[in-house]
This record gives C-alpha cells, sequence and structure tokens, in this order.
C-alpha cells in the first residue's frame, strides 16, 4: 500500500504523543512492507527529506507567515498539500492518513483530488482540551474537527473512552470508529544505567527517590496537582524529589504554585530533554506521576511501564484503560493531591509492592502494546476504509 | 487569551502570545529573523511593549538575535519553537 500520512508534528519536531505515535507505526508499517510517506512540518536542523527505516519524510517549508495561529494553521496546510501534490505525480496514494485536527485541511482537500479514502487519527479533541468549548478560537477548531471526522471514511480513536467523547460530540454513528491504542518501544528501555550518576547529572542527589513527571507544561497535564500534591510526599517521604520534565506555558505559573508550597527546594523543573535523557531518566525514576485532568491516551504511562517504573495515573480517559488499580499500576482521582501524594507515598513505602506492580506492568506491555500490532490493526482500518 | 481550567481561567503571560505571534509570522531561524520595526508591524504593539516582551523572552532563551549588515534581528529559538507547539497539541 501506498500511505500518505500528514502530520504537523513528527520527531525531531515533538510537541506531545502525535510526533511519537506517528514515528512508531510508519516504522511499523514500512516494516511490514508498505510504501510510507510522511509529509509534515519543517524543523530547524531536521533535513527536508529524508528516508530513515524504510520511511520516507517530507517536511515543507512554510514560506509565509501570519500572527493569528488558526490563518497559520490554514497556510501551513496549503504548504503541506502543495507537498502532497508534487509526491502525487510520483506515487499513487492508495491511503491518506492524518492525525487530529491541524493537518485536516490538508487531508480533505488531497482526498478529493487524489480520490483515496481519507482516516483519521483523534488524538484529542478541543472540547475536552479546553475542557468546553469556551472562546471563538475553541469553536472554530471543533468546527474543523467536525468536518474532519465527516469527510473521513474511518475514524481511529486512541482508547475506549476516546471512542465514546468522539462518537457522542461529533454524533458519529459508533461503527465508523475503530479504536487502536497507542504503543511503546520497549526496547529502547533495555539498556543498564548508573542511577546514581544519572541522578547527579540532573542535580539530583543519589539518595533521592524520584517522583517524576513528564510532559507539556498545560493544564489538561495536570502538573499542579502534583505540585500541590509535595507537602504530602514530602512529609511521609522526606528524601523524595519531584522532577518535572517538560515545557509549556504554564511554566512560570507551576513554579510560582512550588514557591506557594514551600517545597520548592524539592521540586526540580528540567525543561524539554532529548529522548537518551528521557530514557536514562525515567530508568533511574522511583516513580512516574501521570496526573492529566484529560487524556485519551497517555502514552508516557506507557513509557514508565516499559522502563519497569511503578506507575501512579489519574483514574480517567485513556490512562483508567491502560492502567489496572493496584494490579500494574495505581489510579488516584484526577485534580485531587490528596489522592496523588496517597499514591506516591503508597509505592515509595513499600519497594516490594512497587516492584510487584513494574512486572505486572511489564507483562501487559509485551503483551499487548507493540507498534507492530498497532500497525497490523491499522492496515485493517486501511483495508476496510478501501473496500466500502 | 486564556484558558479554563475548570472553572478557574488561567491566563496565557503576554509574552508567551507574543512568542506565538512570532512563530505564526515565521520568524523561526536566522535565515526568517525579522527586525525590531518588522516585528512591531506585525503584532502591531507599542514599541515599549515589544522591547520589553522580546527582553523577557532573551532572557528565556525562547528568543535569540542574529546580526544582518549590522541590524539586529530576532528569531525564536528551538526552545522557543517547543514552547509555542505546547499550546497547541
Amino acid at each position: 500500500m501506498n500511505i500518505c500520512m500528514l502530520t504537523w508534528e513528527y520527531p525531531p519536531r515533538i510537541v506531545g504523543g502525535i510526533a511519537r505515535h506517528c514515528f512508531g507505526l510508519t516504522r511499523a508499517l514500512a516494516r511490514r512492507g508498505h510504501s510510507v510517506h510522511v509529509v509534515t512540518l519543517d524543523f530547524p536542523g531536521a533535513p527536508q527529506h529524508e528516508e530513515s527505516e524504510g520511511v520516507k519524510i517530507y517536511r515543507a517549508p512554510v514560506e509565509l507567515g501570519h500572527p493569528n495561529f488558526i490563518v497559520w494553521v490554514l497556510i501551513f496546510n496549503h504548504f503541506l498539500e502543495k507537498r502532497v501534490a508534487m509526491l502525487s505525480r510520483d506515487f499513487k496514494f492508495d491511503i491518506i492518513h492524518t492525525h487530529d485536527w491541524l493537518v485536516a485541511p490538508v487531508g480533505i482537500a488531497s482526498k478529493h483530488y487524489l480520490n483515496a479514502p481519507l482516516v483519521s487519527t483523534v488524538h484529542s479533541i478541543e472540547a475536552g482540551r479546553a475542557r468546553g468549548i469556551h472562546s471563538p478560537d475553541s469553536r472554530l477548531i471543533d468546527g474543523i474537527e467536525w468536518w474532519m471526522t465527516y469527510e473521513s471514511k474511518r475514524i481511529i480513536a486512541v482508547s475506549n473512552s476516546a471512542k465514546r467523547e468522539i462518537e457522542e460530540h461529533f454524533r458519529l454513528p459508533w461503527h465508523k470508529i475503530d479504536v487502536i491504542p497507542n504503543a511503546v518501544d520497549a526496547s529502547k528501555y533495555n539498556i543498564s544505567v548508573d542511577r546514581e550518576s544519572v541522578k547527579r547529572r540532573f542535580g539530583i542527589a543519589p539518595h533521592e527517590k524520584l517522583v517524576l513527571f513528564i510532559g507539556r507544561l498545560a493544564p489538561q497535564k495536570g502538573v499542579e496537582y502534583l505540585i500541590r500534591a509535595a507537602p504530602q510526599i514530602i512529609r511521609v517521604n522526606p528524601d523524595a524529589r519531584i522532577v518535572i520534565v517538560g515545557d509549556g506555558w504554564l511554566k512560570d505559573h507551576l513554579w510560582n504554585l512550588a514557591v506557594q508550597t514551600g517545597c520548592q527546594h524539592k521540586i526540580t523543573f528540567l525543561g524539554f530533554l532529548p529522548d537518551n535523557d528521557l530514557v536514562e531518566l525515567t530508568l533511574s525514576s522511583d516513580v512516574l506521576v501521570v496526573p492529566s485532568v484529560y487524556e485519551p491516551f497517555g502514552i508516557v504511562a506507557l513509557e514508565g511501564m516499559a522502563a519497569g517504573v511503578p506507575v501512579v495515573a489519574s483514574n480517567t480517559g485513556g490512562l483508567s484503560e491502560i492502567i489496572e488499580h493496584d494490579r500494574t499500576g495505581f489510579l488516584v482521582y484526577a485534580e485531587n493531591p490528596n489522592s496523588i501524594s496517597w499514591g506516591v507515598n503508597r509505592i515509595l513505602s513499600d519497594p516490594g509492592y512497587a516492584s510487584w506492580l513494574v512486572q505486572n506492568a511489564k507483562r501487559k506491555i509485551y503483551e499487548m502494546y507493540s507498534w507492530d500490532a498497532v500497525a497490523d490493526r491499522t492496515i485493517e482500518v486501511y483495508r476496510r476504509a478501501l473496500e466500502e | 487569551m486564556s484558558i479554563n481550567n475548570g472553572g478557574e481561567p488561567i491566563s496565557v503571560p503576554e509574552e508567551i502570545y507574543f512568542l506565538c505571534m512570532l512563530h505564526n509570522i515565521g520568524a523561526t531561524s536566522p535565515e526568517r529573523s525579522l527586525t525590531f520595526e518588522e516585528i512591531a508591524r506585525w503584532t502591531m504593539l507599542e514599541p515599549s511593549k515589544v522591547e520589553q516582551n522580546l527582553k523577557t523572552l532573551m532572557d528565556g532563551n525562547y528568543v535569540a538575535i542574529s546580526m544582518d549588515s549590522g541590524t539586529k534581528k530576532y528569531f525564536i529559538t528551538v526552545d522557543g519553537i517547543r514552547k509555542v507547539l505546547s499550546m497547541y497539541s
């Protein structure tokens, strides 16, 4: 199959889970002999065209700009569309696959002029991310999302809860939506690290228990509730250090919050880290916290489980499907610092229990969340889109 | 601009909103950097506000300067791009 994959983020342009999802999926599709063409946005230092592990990647430069975000999105879609049109002279695409609303216009246009079915993976929706439709921009994005689901032959949701959300919000027939979870490349965690040396590298004392958060510093990720939980974590586990990896517009607000809790000396903000540092830091952690308020999937929880780190996560969205409470991880109430601290303290205070959770979690990861399995299921969706 | 966080709106800091505009108008590399006047024109902000925002963003390593024939030009760093993208994904 000739697959045209459209995404606004692809490594090294990594914003959230979409880049990781597209990276894992495209490589697995290529391993199965499919011809995979990723059309994405440019990024400083990344080549405009490269082939990596069988995946052809085209990074389109955006030669125009506009201060308004939505207008900018429409402009970059135009440049992506030009790139797809150029490629279509050499390749007859069987499937157009888009990821989220940001590339919906190019996906819809390509579907019509290439006469190929459109498949869209919905990683999240505006009504969830913004916790309602509260602004003109949100209404516009919500409308584009509806348009994308209308034009798509098939929709892929990343969890059952995401499927329900999409089905109800856009009034879609349930049989148009397939659920395919995210996955993780567990092999990247099969390395040995010197935990003390890794901790020192990031300014963490070797004896400190590392409570890790990885993600965008945005309200939906719920970092503020982990910070609010810090005093209760530190009271029970004085050696705990909360390490926050990632960047975002909420950073200053979160730092001020850390100061307000009086625990700022126990909270470290590391900013964005490259993947190899992330792997080493995750492997050196004592517990990974995923305190999301809204999380259709939660790929970071899978990464923690694959790395052999006990995971404490909000009982919300896809997280409550990935993690089986008290067996493969620990589910806590979202937006509830008391619940988060209870979960973290339970893990830190009982190494035997933590180790048991990790063993169960690793087994589940290897059985259910491989990119090869995701690729097989995605191909099935493509086939259904071609047949319908 | 604000985002609702469980009923409690949190405003996006002005300099972040300004950083988004720099990103969206394309000042994302030294080759595509813009002068102070060009930035003021695109963003339609008072020069004092532009100066203040640029300073804050340069202090955070989100914006850097390139020199073009003796003229200062401004562009967003990779960290700045990631900061902007974190708003939308």
